[in-house]
């Protein structure tokens, strides 16, 4: 008897919440026709989601900002930007994602990958732009459909240059036969990269020796290890947990006298050799672009093709060249140097 | 007001989906009193599971059964290692927790992000077909809210059960059960299985309304449904007709509220975790002055 009262109870709270919700559900359809209407006069609210405190993410935000304000819209002026920051959780970025949406923002720009599919998800059914940036794979991660057209967002993708970076690598080491890589099994860029990595090695005659780790503990084991297997030397890709622990790769590199390649200009500033830098801050203001278009009405994020940034420049570290005696190749005699 | 009632969809929406988990901590956390971390592991494991079997082509509602199975078998494990084995109870779940991480890249087939966008969830399919086209906004909720309640009473009704009984005398009093000549140990094996079986089923659940499944998603778990249950069991402590099961749902709720709430005023992201500590710590606090106060009612006359 007791259960079938409770039961009751239930089936009643389930029959309220419907009734609630109905009256709720047809309220805000006339309220959002009303929001459309008046869109135009209103300050642009834009949400941007930032996946985790990171150097070159925060480089993708300033270019953003730079890209929208080069097609005249300024912060605080025509539009608004609240920048949530993840703090590298997927529930923040859900949670973040969910009330953009909720508070009815006019765009939401996600700054990597699961910022990105997070926006995407949360927006699906309200039609709000989403479009992404630092995204290495969006097919991979179903963000798009393909890079032409991509259809549900776009973006700009950061498509690291592996191969003028492996170049770079033999330029700097014309003997070296080993390239030993420490990546993250966590961070989809990493096993993206490491596979086109694997398949350009043979052609410049370089072998790969790989690491996979599982958080910031084994960083520094796993660059002994690397280096206890005789590499030649070791290379970064964008693996932010490897880049957060970048001075014990380092470390153990040093102690070999062998040097570590980055992928981008902090990581050469921070120690390593040299590296084939995206400029991220581009790449940003690529995205901001995009996201004027969107805003102004012109064209929809599903007919914006995803632009590749792929543009790279060499940078070395001169102090770093010099404490290792290796001398700088012919070809990047031009190159600019991170100690200047 | 529209986007106030979309913030409260948000809240419930999560605090529902958090709130299954939060019952399973309920089991092992405060009926058998086992900190219990394995959690850390489970919940993306019933993620990833769900994940490979949805993109597989699997009936979602199949999927989430089997991410419980999933989930019940990996809180088997941290049963066995601590019963059998002897292994302290914090090291046993972070066993498992550890173990996990490589069961999940084994399950998604070593991608750490594995999205099913567009594919067939029970968000979209099945119940929620049946429901009017202007509730559609509202389906996470209702759906969430079914399978809470669903689980709260199958838990409730398990609870009532000899073995419940056992079970809750195992975290009680443990001479008892020894007395009754019932091995302890394989209730704890039983508690952390149904626990872990409720995370995994959470994580399931959340992973095919996000339409993806996060190796990393497991970070923070076991905090974010202790800081439920303790909120929960302890604002509701004085309402004689609320089932325990039911105040960690509330707790649930209540935490995500506050996230909400303090990132809606504005609070930089950078803060978030301050902010979990602090509400998890006042609800401690809480508790305890609460039990505190009524101790000290019945000490005075003394």
């Amino acid at each position: 008897m007791k259960t079938c009262k409770r039961l009751f109870i239930y089936l009643i709270i389930i029959s309220m919440v419907l009734a609630l919700t109905a009256c709720a559900g047809s309220q805000s359809n006339v309220e959002t026709d009303k929001g459309n209407s008046n869109a135009n006069t209103e300050v642009l609210k834009i949400g941007v989601i930032q996946y985790a405190p990171h150097a070159s993410l925060d480089n993708c935000y300033n270019g953003l900002i730079e890209g929208l304000k080069e097609a005249g819209f300024v912060e605080g002026k025509n539009i608004k930007i609240d920048l949530q920051n993840a703090m590298g959780e997927q529930a923040n970025s859900d949670m973040i994602a969910k009330n953009m949406v909720s508070s009815k923002y006019d765009l939401i720009v996600g700054i990597a990958t699961p910022a990105a599919m997070s926006a995407y998800s949360a927006s699906k059914d309200s039609g709000i732009p989403v479009i992404f940036t630092a995204v290495s794979d969006p097919i991979e991660a179903k963000l798009v459909k393909t890079l032409e057209a991509p259809e549900y967002t776009t973006g700009t993708s950061d498509v690291l240059p592996l191969e003028a970076q492996i170049k770079m690598i033999r330029a700097f080491l014309p003997k070296g036969k080993k390239i030993g890589i420490i990546y993250t099994t966590g961070e989809p860029n990493s096993l993206s990269h490491l596979e086109s990595f694997k398949s350009l090695a043979p052609k410049y005659g370089f072998e790969i020796v790989e690491i996979g780790v599982t958080g910031p503990s084994e960083v520094a084991s796993a660059a002994s290890t690397l280096v206890a297997k005789g590499v030649d030397c070791i290379n970064n890709f964008t693996d932010n947990n490897v880049v957060n622990n970048l001075s014990s790769v380092i470390h153990a590199a040093d102690n070999a006298n062998i040097p570590v390649f980055g992928s981008e200009v902090e990581q050469v500033k921070n120690g390593c050799l040299a590296s084939e830098s995206i400029d991220y801050i581009s790449l940003g203001k690529e995205t901001g672009k995009m996201a004027a278009m969107v805003l102004k009405g012109e064209k929809k994020v599903g007919e914006i093709p995803v632009a590749l940034i792929s543009d790279s420049e060499p940078v070395y570290n001169e102090e770093v060249l010099n404490r290792l005696g290796i001398t700088l190749p012919e070809e990047y005699k031009n190159s600019t140097s991170v100690n200047e | 007001m529209d986007v106030f009632i979309g913030l409260i969809r948000n809240i419930l929406e999560e605090g529902l989906i958090y709130g299954i988990m939060a019952m399973g901590v309920y089991i092992t956390y405060s009926v058998l009193n086992f900190p219990d971390l394995s959690v850390d592991g489970t919940f993306p494991l019933g993620m990833c599971v769900t994940a490979a079997l949805i993109v597989n082509g699997t009936d979602p509602l199949l999927a989430c059964v089997i991410a419980f199975i999933c989930g019940a078998l990996a809180g088997c494990l941290t049963g066995l290692l601590h019963v059998k084995l002897k292994i302290t109870n914090l090291l046993s779940g972070i066993l498992t927790m550890t173990a996990m991480w490589s069961v999940n890249l084994v399950v998604t087939d070593g991608r750490a992000v594995l999205p099913f966008y567009n594919m067939k969830t029970i968000f979209n399919s099945g119940l929620s077909e049946l429901l009017p086209k202007r509730l559609y906004t509202y389906r996470i909720v209702l759906i969430a809210l079914i399978a809470v309640i669903l689980m709260k009473l199958l838990l409730d009704l398990y609870l009532k059960t000899k073995s419940g009984l056992l079970l809750r005398a195992t975290g009680d009093n443990l001479q008892f059960v020894i007395s009754l000549s019932k091995d302890p140990g394989t209730m704890k094996i039983v508690g952390l299985s149904i626990g872990n079986g409720f995370t995994a089923l959470a994580g399931s659940i959340l992973s095919q309304q996000s339409e993806s499944a996060n190796i990393n998603s497991g970070t923070g778990m076991v905090v974010m449904a202790l800081a439920s249950v303790i909120i929960g069991t302890s604002l509701f402590r004085k309402i004689k007709f609320l089932k325990p099961t039911t105040m960690a749902v509330f707790g649930s709720i209540i935490y995500k509220a506050c996230l909400v709430i303090a990132m809606q005023l504005g609070l930089p992201t950078n803060f978030l975790k301050l902010l979990m500590a602090v509400i998890f710590t006042v609800a401690l606090v809480s508790s305890n002055l609460l039990k505190g106060g009524s101790k000290g009612d019945v000490e005075i006359p003394q």
